[in-house]
């Protein structure tokens, strides 16, 4: 049965996701989540679930009512396909993916060094043509932050301020999904894998590095590089011994560097914090090593974080503690994952794809009856994780379900073609500017709503400079939930906000089936129309008052604050 | 390092209810084996009754130990200000202190501090965790310790609540791994906690019908899909009603105003009261902080006016704690990021100084009227008992009732709650 | 009087001590030069012998120094609260008598003109009168909200004026012992919210020759004050009406604190920066609003006087120098 699994995975490991024909990766997927699974797997998630977990997934929104309503009435049987393929080619989409790896990458540090909106809309872009994420690895690596063109792209650097170790203990965590901080004073002590000579390795790219005062456009800062300097290090519990390394990447053996003449190291001299430029950089020889083929830490990471995104787990778990003491749930598929994608030449948004075309990916959080906890554990995928949204989900759900973003589209909409009719014929002549008018509306809508969603992350989010990836809930949240300005304010709107169309519905089972359409993209059951119908009642006469109670309440439901 | 729970069941929550109830039935994975070992005598003390409480005054920036708990009068370091007597004979602080004088035989000093940090963010974070800061790898602080293993869950007050000038502060990382829920909730400014009042678009009934039906949902949905992170989020409302319930604790203008004159008519004199309030309403793990000690410059004239705050809001407090009979519960700590340098610079500033310095304690646990450690003449280095910050934290955790030894695991590792390398100071405790 | 160029200013004595000194001030004949140090002791230097006496009255540090117009009696303050007249040019001297004048430091100190009272400051925020006959309170004035820096009399003696932390000036009527007026140098101070610190403050006062201006200096730009970042500065008050003529400050931002301002009797005026920026004498005209010339001591100081004879100042070092700095007589044409 094994050896089945591994030459179907191997199989598979040759066939590009986007190939048609042959075997899908999502295929392979599934068929090593449902190895020895069988009669154990959850069922399929509902069409409003589907809907709502794959919008949140690859757009950070949730559907409106309209959209649900279409969704939900659609017969097609390869409707859930022709969703994913839709939400992947929204500007919506690249606006995820910045999010999700703005968040990754910079860790919500402050944007000290880089505008926010600079290194945003870099990222954005980057997504929005689906470049391929080894060269934007590559890139923003590369960055040093002296040329105005990528300067956006050396945020990851200067953010951190090119602090060596910083540098080190992230590009391990974040591209190497190996937390070796610890690795800094020791060999770690509970995991073999995890060496000193690591962390000194990987080290050795950085340590000539610093944050120079100058160099950047405007006199702004940028890296500046020596020309010389080793790692020595000692082991906290062997102080006699000192090890001496050069660059290299976890096991390998040192990079070969060219040799520096003396009296011709650099293209630009040191002088006080000024930015030097060595001739021979040490940073400049990680970028391209870390993304090749010889790293498969590097791809196996990255599918790894996106497996996570996906399925609210990672196949190595923490995402960043990757050692043989803490084995991958699925290695086989692990690995196939991580070719895959290198093979695919980093396309991020088959990769999305296909992840959200499995059966894994579609399954209902719901367990079926009768399966034991052991059956249940998470790392088997045997039903869908039930992921907490992230602050920037929770905070554009708030708002597409009180209604604030479609009104707020409308009079982004309004402004862009209703003040400038030359501008909407124009718009409206060619597909080509009618897709850039969507872009268009879609930037300035972020414009105008983006600070509301900053009230979120304040209070959703952890804090700057540490991992993001867990979620928690806090008496800080329900309270600013509870009691906050703008939530309150959103739910008592009139008009076309949510609180008017309930309102304005004259029977409660059209209330019910409007809000939850609009809050948690499916239709209430009969049991829930009618506590709708009942809770109107008893409320009196005041219907703005009660649709306000009745759609916070939702609102801060369990179902509405996971992804399920 | 994250906040991960055992599994996805809801059976695996951590909380001391379970704890009590049944450790057995929840079994000991992950996480929750280590914890029952010190969890066993907090919760006794506080089936018990005897629910204890940790008061920090935090002294932001490092107040000078000269001007403070170790003056050198009349030598080359002293400074100006001279030293006086307290209540315990022999024993004799900064003259700018006279009301905290006379409180002294109700508190200990330790004057043999050296904990070799003399930057201030990592200060901060040694002080509070009691070990060196290892980027990428955060200790939770006291009170997140405090709030998550001193704490009853039925307690309606945060377990670590932080008052500020000016009520700011982040309140996202101080728990580390033990999870956002242990983080501190900062007050101050004389504002109750933000968020608090009920909102003006509900009226009572209204408020109630909300919460009837947010729950209703809630408990459909839990049927089916109940896991630890839905329990805690749904447990996040229920704490925060109760919080709203309690309010008025918050609200320093009910007490007269003759009290207010006792511990002074300035936002530390008011945070002070707020502290004792906190307190007395059974508030775990109480933070005040008072800004600002960095005195690079004009150490004497900063201080003049920081530590005559103090010394009036802090012998108010203390005084009010004894006669309401909860010091002997509270234990209260007076420190510092670091001391100051004994070496005056040429700005009449003193510098930063972990090498030598003092720190306070009081009521719970701690022998009264002692004094542990010594500096040399000049105050340059410590000459008897010296002590780290760890064995501060092993000290302040054994005072109330916690094992500093015990262990739990994250993610995993192996973690003990204090220091291995250090070890409670002995002469301190009861 | 021959005028002095103070563009040719150079070091003239350097007298030792081993501690750093907080204060200093010359006597009215001349002979001497009194210094306060970071210890309970007051130095006295000869001019003529540099031969050195340290007189301890003290139990700390004294920050206040002054003499009565005929320079018999040297009145000391210190951070013990204590008053203490000394004869001033006895070999050794003792303590004619001791007052407990103020609760905390004794900040400054000033004689009337008629040698009858002599006035204190201190944190206490209170301003007291003293009879120098026999020691006695003569009367308390209550009026500052913060420590009081300064103090000094008027050139016709009906008025005594203080200054305090905030920058608040108040001038007494002797007569009435009230309130006259009050001037506000609320420039010299700041409150830093982020640090919870109030900072500034006149650091000393000085009137021109004429009577006619009241300088006071101290700092602005306090954008750090735990960290000492701020500039040396001068309010220049027009005493007639009691409002502010101009603020003087050094052309470029030097670092500093204003710990010293001395008008000279041939009409400009100096002021000592002291700090960050090290220690430098700025000299401007009243008309400011830059300095005409700017000297750059050895070490950084903390008091400022000018000789009776109006050629030289005296300064007080960190370094526990007492520098003196000597004035050419200008060349004539």
């Amino acid at each position: 049965m094994r050896i089945l699994v591994v030459v179907v995975l191997a199989a598979g490991m040759l066939a590009a996701p986007s190939a048609h024909g042959g075997n899908l990766l999502r295929d392979a997927i599934d068929q090593a989540i449902e190895a020895g699974q069988a009669g154990k797997l959850g069922p399929p998630a509902t069409d409003g679930e589907f809907l709502r977990r794959v919008t949140l997934d690859l757009t950070g929104l949730i559907p409106t009512s309209a959209e649900a309503r279409a969704f939900l009435d659609d017969p097609s049987p390869y409707k859930r396909e022709r969703l994913i393929d839709s939400l992947v080619d929204r500007p919506e989409y690249a606006r995820r993916m910045q999010v999700v790896f703005d968040v990754m990458w910079l860790e919500r540090r402050p944007n000290a060094q880089v505008p926010a909106d600079a290194w945003r809309g870099y990222l954005r872009k980057q997504f929005a043509a689906n470049r391929p994420l080894d060269q934007v690895v590559r890139e923003i690596l590369s960055a040093d932050g002296s040329d105005p063109k990528t300067r956006p792209a050396a945020a990851f650097a200067l953010e951190r301020a090119g602090d060596p170790h910083v540098m080190t203990r992230d590009v391990a965590r974040i591209f190497l999904g190996r937390d070796i901080t610890c690795s800094q004073c020791h060999d770690h002590i509970l995991y073999d894998d995890y060496k000193q000579s690591h962390y000194y390795g990987l080290f050795a790219f950085f340590n000539r590095t610093y944050l120079a005062d100058n160099g950047g456009p405007d006199g702004k800062a940028a890296l500046g590089e020596h020309a010389e300097g080793d790692v020595t290090y000692k082991s906290v519990f062997k102080k006699k011994v000192t090890s001496t390394t050069g660059p290299h990447v976890i096991d390998a053996t040192d990079v070969k560097e060219a040799p520096i003449t003396k009296g011709e190291e650099y293209w630009a001299y040191p002088v006080g914090k000024g930015r030097a430029v060595p001739r021979q950089s040490r940073r400049a020889l990680l970028p391209a090593l870390l993304t090749s083929e010889q790293t498969p830490e590097f791809r196996r990471t990255l599918a790894n974080r996106l497996w996570a995104m996906m399925m609210g787990r990672g196949l190595v778990h923490p995402v960043d503690l990757d050692h043989s003491d803490n084995p991958a749930s699925h290695p086989e598929l692990l690995v196939l994952l991580g070719d895959s994608l290198a093979t695919s030449g980093y396309d991020l948004k088959a990769f999305l794809r296909e992840l959200a075309k499995t059966r894994a990916y579609s399954r209902s959080s719901e367990p079926p009856p009768g399966l034991s906890p052991g059956d249940l554990a998470p790392e088997k995928f045997t039903v869908a994780i039930m992921k907490p949204l992230t602050p920037e989900q929770m905070g554009w759900a708030v708002m597409g379900a009180t209604g604030v973003v479609s009104n707020y589209k409308l009079a982004v909409e309004h402004d862009l073609y209703e003040v400038n009719p030359k501008l909407r014929d124009l718009i409206k002549s060619d597909p080509r500017r009618t897709q850039l008018g969507i872009e268009l509306a879609e930037e300035e809508l972020h414009r105008r709503l983006d600070p509301s969603i900053n009230g979120f992350v304040q209070h959703f989010a952890r804090p700057p400079g540490q991992a993001q990836d867990a979620q928690t809930s806090t008496v800080n949240q329900a309270l600013f939930l509870t009691n906050g300005d703008p939530l309150q304010t959103w739910l008592s709107n009139g008009g076309t906000y949510l609180n008017g169309r309930l309102v304005a519905l004259a029977d409660p089972s059209s209330v019910a089936e409007e809000l939850y359409l609009s809050t948690l993209t499916r239709r209430p059951t009969p049991e829930e129309r009618d506590e709708v119908t009942r809770y109107l009642a008893d409320r009196g006469k005041d219907r703005p008052r009660a649709m306000r109670e009745l759609a916070w309440a939702l609102l801060t439901s369990t179902e509405f604050r996971f992804n399920h | 390092m994250r906040c991960e729970y055992a599994c996805n069941s809801a059976e695996h929550t951590l909380s001391r209810r379970r704890f009590l109830g049944g450790m057995a039935a929840a079994g000991t994975v992950g996480m929750a084996g280590g914890f029952s070992r010190f969890l066993q005598p907090a919760a006794a003390a506080a089936m018990n009754g005897k629910q204890k409480h940790l008061l920090v005054v935090w002294l932001a920036g490092g107040a000078s130990q000269l001007e403070t708990w170790d003056p050198k009068p009349k030598t080359i370091t002293g400074g100006p200000f001279r030293s006086i007597e307290t209540s315990v004979p022999g024993v004799r602080i900064s003259e700018l202190m006279p009301k905290t004088a006379r409180q002294m035989h109700r508190m200990a000093l330790v004057r043999g501090v050296n904990t070799h940090e003399d930057d201030h963010g990592k200060g901060q974070v040694l002080m509070h965790t009691g070990r060196p800061e290892a980027p990428g790898n955060p200790q939770p602080h006291l009170g997140s310790l405090a709030a998550r293993f001193m704490t009853d869950e039925s307690n309606p007050l945060p377990g670590y609540i932080h008052i500020t000038p000016g009520g700011g502060g982040s309140g996202t990382s101080e728990a580390a791994f033990l999870g956002p829920k242990y983080n501190a909730m900062f007050v101050g400014n004389g504002q109750p906690p933000a968020n608090t009042a009920r909102s003006g678009w509900f009226d009572e009934p209204g408020d109630v019908a909300r919460h009837t039906m947010r729950r209703q949902l809630n408990d459909r949905f839990a049927t089916r899909r109940r896991t630890a992170d839905t329990e805690a989020y749904t447990s996040t409302y229920d704490q925060a009603q109760q919080l709203m319930a309690r309010r008025d604790v918050f609200d320093v203008t009910k007490e007269p105003a003759e009290v207010l004159a006792r511990y002074g008519t300035h936002d530390f004199g008011r945070h002070c009261m707020l502290a004792r309030r906190l307190i007395e309403a059974g508030s775990t793990y109480v933070q005040v902080s008072h800004s600002n000690y960095d005195t690079h410059n004009e150490n004497f004239s900063f201080h003049l006016e920081q530590v005559g705050e103090f010394d009036q809001s802090f012998a108010a407090l203390l005084d009010d704690l004894a006669q309401r009979g909860l010091l002997e519960h509270t234990l209260v700590v007076v420190m510092s990021e670091f001391g100051r340098t004994p070496t005056i610079n040429q700005l009449y500033g003193r510098d930063h100084w972990s090498k030598a310095w003092s720190v306070a304690m009081a009521g719970c646990g701690i022998t009264a009227g002692n004094v542990v450690g010594k500096t040399n003449e000049k105050g340059t280095e410590v000459v008897d008992r010296e002590v780290g910050a760890g064995h501060l934290f092993h000290t302040m955790l054994s005072a109330v009732g916690l094992d500093p030894k015990a262990g739990y695991e994250v993610d995993g590792r192996s973690i003990q709650i204090a220091d291995p390398a250090a070890a409670p100071i002995k002469e301190l405790l009861i | 009087m021959n005028a002095p160029d103070p563009t040719k200013i150079k070091l003239d004595l350097d007298l030792t001590h081993d501690r750093p000194l907080v204060s200093c001030k010359f006597d009215p004949t001349g002979k001497f030069v009194f210094a306060g140090t970071e210890s309970d002791a007051v130095v006295r230097w000869d001019l003529a012998t540099k031969t050195k006496t340290v007189m301890v009255g003290h139990e700390t540090w004294v920050f206040a120094l002054a003499f009565t117009p005929d320079g018999k009696v040297a009145l000391t303050g210190g951070c013990d609260g204590r008053l203490v007249l000394w004869p001033t040019s006895d070999e050794k001297p003792a303590p004619i008598r001791t007052i407990d004048a103020h609760t905390g430091w004794v900040n400054a100190i000033a004689v009337s003109r008629d040698g009858q009272l002599a006035a204190t400051v201190g944190n206490d925020r209170i301003a007291r009168l003293w009879s120098l006959a026999d020691g006695s309170l003569v009367q308390e004035l209550p009026g500052h909200d913060k420590p009081v820096y300064q103090i000094s009399f008027d050139l016709t003696g009906r008025y005594l004026v203080t200054a305090d932390l905030q920058g608040r000036v108040i001038q007494w009527d002797l007569a009435s012992r009230k309130e006259a007026r009050r001037f506000d140098a609320g420039k010299l101070y700041a409150y830093n919210g982020g640090q919870q610190v109030d900072y500034g403050g006149v650091r000393d006062l000085s009137f021109s020759a004429d009577g006619t201006l009241l300088a006071c200096s101290g700092l602005i730009e306090a954008s750090n004050p735990l960290g000492a970042v701020s500039n040396a500065a001068l309010v220049i008050f027009d005493w007639a009406t009691g409002t502010e003529k101009i603020l003087l400050r050094a052309k470029e931002d030097l670092k500093g604190v204003g710990w010293g301002v001395r008008f000279h009797p041939s009409g400009f005026v100096t002021m000592l920066n002291g700090g960050n920026g090290g220690g430098i004498l700025l000299f401007f005209q009243p008309a400011g609003p830059n300095e005409f010339h700017k000297f750059v001591l050895p070490n950084t100081g903390r008091a400022l006087d000018l000789h009776p004879d109006s050629m030289s100042y005296a300064v007080a070092h960190h370094d526990g120098h007492l520098r003196t700095y000597r004035m050419p007589v200008k060349a004539t044409a």
